[in-house]
């Protein structure tokens, strides 16, 4: 009885030494970035997993789904706020929905760590907001990122002219001016059409193009882009050395189709990112789902949750101020590289993680994302030209 | 001289999938008279089968076009049976509310059961590409739109010859008459609900080879067979190819002449829909 007694003392005693912590979590589930959405919880899920087995705090996760619209994102925020009575919020993935939830974020005063929202204009939304903490890379980060690939390929390889095919929406066409003037400032000549993502119809636009005789193809849209392009550009004869892709996703089954070969795009991490940290993420994730997946959101969710939960450990605390402090300070090694937070280029926010060097550039090749560029994380040589080029 | 060519090529070879998918919307509405909002989903279910028989079975999409014929046939003659009859005497507005509604459950249940995740095949011929002189015709389109013209012929011969047909240009034409004379109204309106579900699966499948599978890959072909069906008069099937092909060539012409046209080539559908109502309207008048 007295062993009993004394099991149960310990028990309550190790639950009374663990910090309890309620986190929100806003995400799309469903929606035009579901896709993202879904990868981002199994990571947060999963840190919770590992982070709860571990036993010094205890992760309760509040999941709702923000359905990429504004319009369902703010009031499912409003429950997380006033119904469970959440301090802390992991989400905002879409800029659009990140920015329409800036008010209520502000009126409620979470601390809020947000997954996604690379948009600028999110970034001038919560300036001044002392608990923001903001993981992903800015807009201008991927930018940067980008330009230096294409300084590359002009460089090393001759590249002089990009034809840019851009989706009409927010997301394409936001900031295409200063980026053609970036491009024409590293000696490119740049032909940019808009497009409606979705349409399929890029026949005409492409058949222009053949006049222009592009080095660089250059696509900004969704993944159901990916297939049409890659199919009319070869219908109408157009040729360009390299085929360059930046979607938030790529379509299912996309590395099997032999079209896909030596595509290229931006992405945060793959998993054969050579790094101590994703090999150990990769492992865990299979583990749990079965599964590996190629969705950089995955471990950007999952970087996050270990960074809350590591912050909570320091402190003691479930005190969102105090985790704040924490978070502020806390250097650990993630998927991604070293996570450690500094004020945003442009000083409107105190806390950004990743900047662009996580970016890096892929190819496809048989079935695989390989990365090429830069050279420190390549694992095979850049094939420019690729075999559209060549056929 | 050679783009505007190359432009018109590619404004026929879509104009064969439109025609194949608004001619399914005409005979809806022009013989059962229901203008049907989930038509796009049987292109759907088409599309979603091609890809699933491609992942899993390694079956070729050539191959799926009769399969995706058949099921989308008898989810059709199934929708109708089970949704569509008892509505028919219905107000139009609850007619239309219904299909509405079919159209967000179809494409919500297809979410659940696929995700939004944007699905691709990858049949060897997809990007193969044949060059006549300096042209180049997609081997793709250039077989989609003749196996639409071979299907849409077929139809013609099947209602211009057959009993069936007879009795479904008939019916067409007046809902009550043909009863006097023996024909079924009700079989007339199954079959022909049904077989516009499969020419909208038919397109599907070669939507999945040249575009791809989502829940929401129908809803844009719904909204361009209506202005094509509104151009043609409505439930008029001569009408549906010529009308098919004006808008086509409309957004291909558009596409490659006006500055910016890539963005603006889904606003041309619109566009047709309203000039076409309105000219009809002061036609009326």
């Amino acid at each position: 009885m007295g062993k009993v007694v004394g099991f149960l003392v310990l028990l309550a005693g190790l639950a009374w030494a663990q910090v309890p912590l309620k986190v929100g979590v806003i995400l799309p589930l469903s929606g035009a970035s579901a896709v993202s959405g879904k990868a981002a919880l199994n990571g947060i899920q999963l840190a919770a997993d590992e982070a709860n087995a571990a036993g010094k705090v205890r992760l309760e996760l509040v999941v709702v789904d923000d359905g990429t619209d504004p319009a369902k994102a703010v009031p499912a925020f409003t429950k997380l706020m006033t119904v469970d009575k959440v301090d802390i919020v992991i989400g905002g993935l879409a800029s659009g929905v990140t920015f329409a939830l800036s008010g209520p974020v502000k009126q409620y005063g979470p601390l809020f760590l947000v997954i996604g929202a690379a948009s600028s204009v999110v970034e001038q939304a919560f300036e001044g907001y002392p608990l923001f903490f903001h993981y992903h890379p800015w807009d201008y980060h991927n930018v940067a990122a980008a330009l230096q690939f294409f300084q590359y390929l002009n460089r090393e390889h001759g590249a002089k002219k990009v034809a840019i095919l851009y989706e009409d929406g927010p997301f394409g066409s936001a900031g295409i001016g200063v980026y053609k003037q970036q491009l024409e400032k590293l000696g490119y000549q740049v032909q940019a059409e808009p497009f409606k993502a979705g349409s399929g119809q890029f026949t005409a636009i492409l058949t222009r193009f053949r006049a222009f005789a592009p080095d660089i193809l250059y696509w900004i849209g969704y993944d159901v882009d990916a297939l049409p392009i890659a199919t009319q550009a070869r219908q109408v004869g157009l040729r360009p050395k390299l085929i360059y892709g930046a979607p938030p996703s790529w379509p299912i089954g996309f590395e099997k189709n032999p079209l896909s070969n030596d595509i290229a795009g931006m992405t945060a991490w793959l998993p054969t990112v050579a790094n101590a940290e994703s090999r150990r993420f990769v492992e865990a994730y299979r583990k749990k789902y079965g599964e590996v997946t190629e969705e950089y959101m995955a471990p950007m969710g999952y970087t996050i949750l270990k960074s809350l939960a590591l912050a909570a450990e320091k402190t003691g605390s479930a005190d969102k101020n105090r985790i704040a402090e924490a978070l502020a300070g806390l250097k650990m090694p993630t998927p991604f590289g070293l996570l450690s937070f500094k004020p945003s280029d442009t000083g409107r926010t105190k806390y950004q993680g990743f900047g662009s060097e996580i970016w890096f550039q892929f190819q496809y090749l048989q079935g695989s994302r390989r990365p090429v560029f830069p050279k420190e994380v390549a694992t095979r040589p850049l094939r420019y030209p690729g075999e559209y080029y060549l056929r | 001289m050679e783009l505007l060519l190359q432009t018109l090529l590619n404004g026929i070879l879509m104009s064969g999938i439109y025609a194949l998918v608004a001619t399914g919307l005409a005979l809806s509405l022009g013989v059962v008279g229901i203008v049907n909002f989930a038509h796009g989903e049987f292109l759907m279910m088409g599309a979603f089968l091609s890809y699933l028989l491609f992942a899993f079975r390694g079956m070729d999409p050539l191959l799926s076009l009769g399969l995706a014929f058949l099921a989308a046939f008898v989810v059709g003659a199934l929708t109708y049976q089970g949704l569509i009859r008892p509505v028919l005497r219905a107000a139009e507005l609850n007619q239309m509310l219904l299909t509405f509604g079919l159209s967000i459950l179809l494409q919500n249940l297809a979410l659940l059961l696929f995700g939004a995740d944007t699905r691709v095949v990858a049949p060897p011929y997809q990007a193969t590409t044949l060059s006549l002189g300096p042209f180049f015709l997609g081997v793709v389109p250039f077989g989609a739109f003749l196996l639409s013209l071979a299907i849409l012929l077929m139809l013609q011969v099947f209602l211009t010859r057959s009993r069936f047909g007879l009795a479904m240009r008939a019916v067409s034409q007046n809902r009550l008459a043909p009863g006097l004379l023996g024909i079924e109204a009700d079989k007339v309106y199954l079959l022909a609900f049904g077989l516009a579900a499969a020419l909208a699966g038919v397109a599907g499948v070669m939507l999945s080879v040249m575009l791809y599978a989502s829940p929401t890959v129908g809803f844009v072909f719904t909204l361009k067979s209506f202005a094509i069906v509104a151009l043609a008069g409505l439930g008029n099937l001569k009408g549906v190819v010529p009308a098919a092909l004006v808008l086509a060539m409309a957004e291909a012409l558009v596409s490659t002449y006006l500055p910016g046209g890539g963005g603006l080539v889904e606003a041309v559908f619109f566009l047709v829909l309203f000039l076409a109502l309105v000219g009809r309207a002061w036609r009326k008048a």
